[in-house]
């Protein structure tokens, strides 16, 4: 770990040189809130898939990153991962955000994992593979995660294209009606004690 | 039964179900006599597709479902996802709308941990204690209320601000609640923290080392507890946090060093609790006059979020640790992509590391330790060779009872 | 009602979370604390459904919970209560049209009390429990 501070300018430019053309769209966004304004930065860069590992070593070399967690769009031709880090947490009003955005095409989602640079990130890339249907090479627990044991198979919940949920799939819980299997409600009964509850209503 | 026997290992599956908290998991533990030899869970219980939900509704709609998705959590979600979509839209929050955001915030982090201690000392088998927390937890529930109109699921935080106003007649209604905490987070500081039981039981008990948390990527009280220093709050300026003085708060502020374990994760969350009722007050003295919401009008939000184009990404430090929502708007109606990060989502692979090697009666505290709200596990199967015995919720936590009563009598 | 004899033997409840926010849940937890005390009417969670009388089910069912709910309800012990917490119980609430729910509640056991909120007040939850005595008087007195 490095302890000298790079400033959201220098970090871009020390990705950039490292590794050229590779890196597209660096941008850094800064955000102020609050009474006193103090800003907050947030870099954005677009990589190559071929360099994700040796940038994640780059960003370990200036300080031990925390991964917080890889996101996913689906933007119709394209598949974009975001790796979404924090660096120089612990400095008061010094963590930048570092975002690397990865895109896929959809003829050939996989990526390498980055469990063995970072080992949180299993959790991470286990659900990018039951949500998204992307396959991560070298993945050491490639089981589910949220999903269900007898959920069908190549249906990507988060994916907006012909693999994301089909409408057979989504239950409109508000459509049910009372079931019809049921005994009948005491009506007479409700009928006679006026001062039955009207807020619970009593079924059997 | 030969020594082969008696040597193999068994396997404890545990849950999905127990009665008082959060998501349902399910564990198994491969067991080797009393110990915990191999330790896997099963989250995924209670997934109900909120971000694909999310991304079929606008974002008005959206910072209400985001409020269901905790029920402890209740403003931690909004307040993130209201950030993200903020970010995007380029709006600027009033300086007192952020100043609420925060007061609210720390008033949940304070009925959260007081929630956390009292789950903590019933694993224990110190329901006195137990009783204690979760009595004086409502009167943080009653300020809620007074200021939000509900005790769970607030629905204050909306996109560009706040939805209700805290007027001078409340100041009166919070300030009483924080001066009966600062009464009496001395009393709970010496029950936990000078009790011969709890040092014995959580000392040394789930240790989570420097390395493993910052490895992990574990965040909020648990990674503070193994000394990685990290809080969203005061590393990135963001509401009003930007504005105060505060630091994060690690185990070695109550002196000694810091180990990681059990005890140590509950010394940061009493001590963080007396740092809400500081910042409380401060924000209540400092709090700007002016409006609370950058548009009032929902038709006139809706359009502006409407022509958005772009991604960002809003964090809040909730109770449990940073909460992070990844929205990317593609210029319709609903958000072309939501990720949700809640703060256990980190936390939860650290019981791995943490429960191997442990016995089974000190199973609860561990994996309550992280506050995973999941506090016992209801039904667990023992399986030894073909036949498989049924251990209640209530034996695991009878355990863990007996054990508290072994190390009382000696 | 008739509440002054039933409350001569005391009511186990036990909770399941079929995949609630975990609202419904703190407050059932909240609702057997000091402020309330239901336990001096003998009220009170248990850890196992073979003890319990009544059963509180909170949340919307998600695919991976529906078949415990049904097994835990067929280990219970008649005469039984069901009790749906909730709205999201009842109707789906704010997760009206997800993939992965199985619910309502109703759909999968049968429900003989609802408490609608989101999420209900403690107070709402005990008068809840305070209907399901009198449905089990009478479930015990052999009118159904």
């Amino acid at each position: 770990m490095n302890e000298t501070l790079l400033t959201p300018q220098e970090l871009v430019d020390r990705f950039v040189g490292t590794f050229g053309d590779a890196i597209t769209d660096p941008r850094i966004v800064t955000r102020a809130e609050g009474a006193k304004k103090n800003p907050n930065t947030n870099i954005w860069m677009t990589i190559d898939r071929g360099i994700l590992k040796p940038v994640i070593n780059l960003l370990k070399e200036l300080y031990y990153p925390h991964l917080s967690v890889i996101s996913g769009w689906d933007t119709g031709e394209e598949l974009r991962l975001q790796y979404i880090f924090s660096i120089y947490y612990g400095k008061p009003h010094g963590e930048i955000m570092v975002t690397f955005t990865v895109p896929l095409k959809k003829t050939d989602l996989t990526v390498p994992t980055i469990s063995d640079q970072i080992p949180g990130a299993v959790f991470t890339e286990r659900e990018k593979q039951e949500m998204y249907g992307i396959t991560v090479e070298g993945i050491p627990d490639g089981r589910r995660l949220f999903l269900p044991e007898d959920f069908p198979e190549g249906v990507y919940p988060l994916r907006k294209d012909e693999t994301g949920i089909p409408d057979s799939m989504i239950k409109h819980l508000w459509e049910t009606k009372r079931p019809t299997d049921r005994p009948a409600p005491p009506v007479t009964e409700k009928e006679d004690t006026e001062e039955k509850p009207k807020e619970v209503k009593s079924d059997e | 039964m030969s020594d082969e026997m008696k040597k193999k290992p068994y396997v404890v599956p545990i849950g999905p179900i127990h009665p008082a908290l959060k998501e349902p998991v399910q564990f198994l533990f491969e067991m080797e006599g009393e110990v915990v030899k191999k330790a896997d869970f099963a989250p995924g219980q209670t997934h109900r597709g909120i971000e694909w939900m999310g991304m079929r509704r606008n974002p008005v709609q959206i910072v209400h479902l985001t409020d269901r998705i905790c029920g402890i959590c209740g403003v931690t979600h909004s307040l993130s996802f209201a950030r993200a979509v903020e970010q995007i839209v380029d709006i600027e929050v009033p300086a007192r709308a952020d100043y609420i955001r925060v007061i609210i915030a720390e008033l949940e982090r304070i009925q959260s941990h007081l929630l956390w201690a009292g789950v903590a000392a019933h694993e224990l088998g110190f329901d006195t204690l137990f009783y204690l927390a979760w009595r004086v937890r409502e009167d943080s529930l009653d300020v809620i209320e007074n200021i939000t109109g509900n005790r769970i699921n607030y629905g204050l935080v909306q996109i560009g601000g706040v939805r209700r106003d805290i007027t001078p007649e409340q100041h009166p209604v919070i300030h009483k609640c924080l001066d009966g905490y600062r009464s009496l987070l001395g009393k709970m500081i010496n029950l936990f923290l000078h009790d011969t039981t709890i040092s014995i039981r959580c000392k040394d008990t789930g240790v989570l080392s420097f390395e493993k948390a910052l490895h992990l990527c574990t965040v909020g009280p648990t990674a503070r507890a193994s000394g990685v220093v990290k809080d969203v709050r005061v590393d990135y300026p963001y509401a009003a946090y930007g504005d105060l003085d505060i630091s994060p708060i690690l185990p070695s502020a109550f002196g000694g060093e810091i180990n990681g374990d059990v005890y140590d994760r509950i010394i940061v969350r009493l001590l963080e609790i007396e740092q809400s009722i500081g910042i409380i007050e401060t924000c209540l003295k400092e709090m700007p006059e002016g409006g609370i919401l950058w548009e009032p009008k929902l038709p006139k939000l809706l359009a502006a979020c409407k022509k958005a184009h772009g991604e960002a990404v809003g964090r809040h430090e909730a109770p449990r640790g940073e909460c992070l929502h990844y929205v990317a708007m593609d210029g319709n109606e609903a958000p072309a992509m939501w990720k949700i990060k809640a703060s256990s989502y980190s936390n939860l692979h650290s019981w791995i590391p943490i429960l191997e090697g442990e016995q089974l009666a000190d199973v609860p505290i561990i994996v309550a330790s992280i506050d995973p709200c999941l506090s016992c596990t209801d039904r667990v199967a023992v399986v030894r060779g073909n036949s498989s015995d049924l251990l209640t919720k209530e034996d695991l936590h009878r355990l863990s009872v007996e054990k508290t009563r072994r190390i009382q009598g000696c | 009602m008739t509440l002054s004899s039933s409350f001569k033997r005391s009511l186990f409840v036990f909770h399941f979370n079929a995949g609630s926010c975990n609202g419904c849940d703190i407050e059932i937890v909240a609702a057997i604390t000091p402020r309330y005390d239901p336990e001096r009417f003998g009220v009170r969670l248990v850890g196992s459904p073979k003890h319990a009388d009544v059963l509180l089910v909170t949340g919307p069912v998600t695919g991976k919970m529906a078949p415990r709910l049904r097994r835990v309800y067929d280990q219970m012990a008649d005469p039984k209560v069901v009790m749906c917490i909730g709205t999201c119980g009842q109707s789906g609430g704010v997760f009206y049209d997800s993939y992965n729910l199985e619910g309502p509640i109703d759909q999968i056991i049968p429900v003989d009390v609802y408490v609608p909120g989101c999420a209900p007040r403690p107070e709402a939850i005990i008068h809840g429990v305070v209907t399901a005595i009198t449905k089990l008087e009478r479930l015990e007195g052999g009118e159904v």
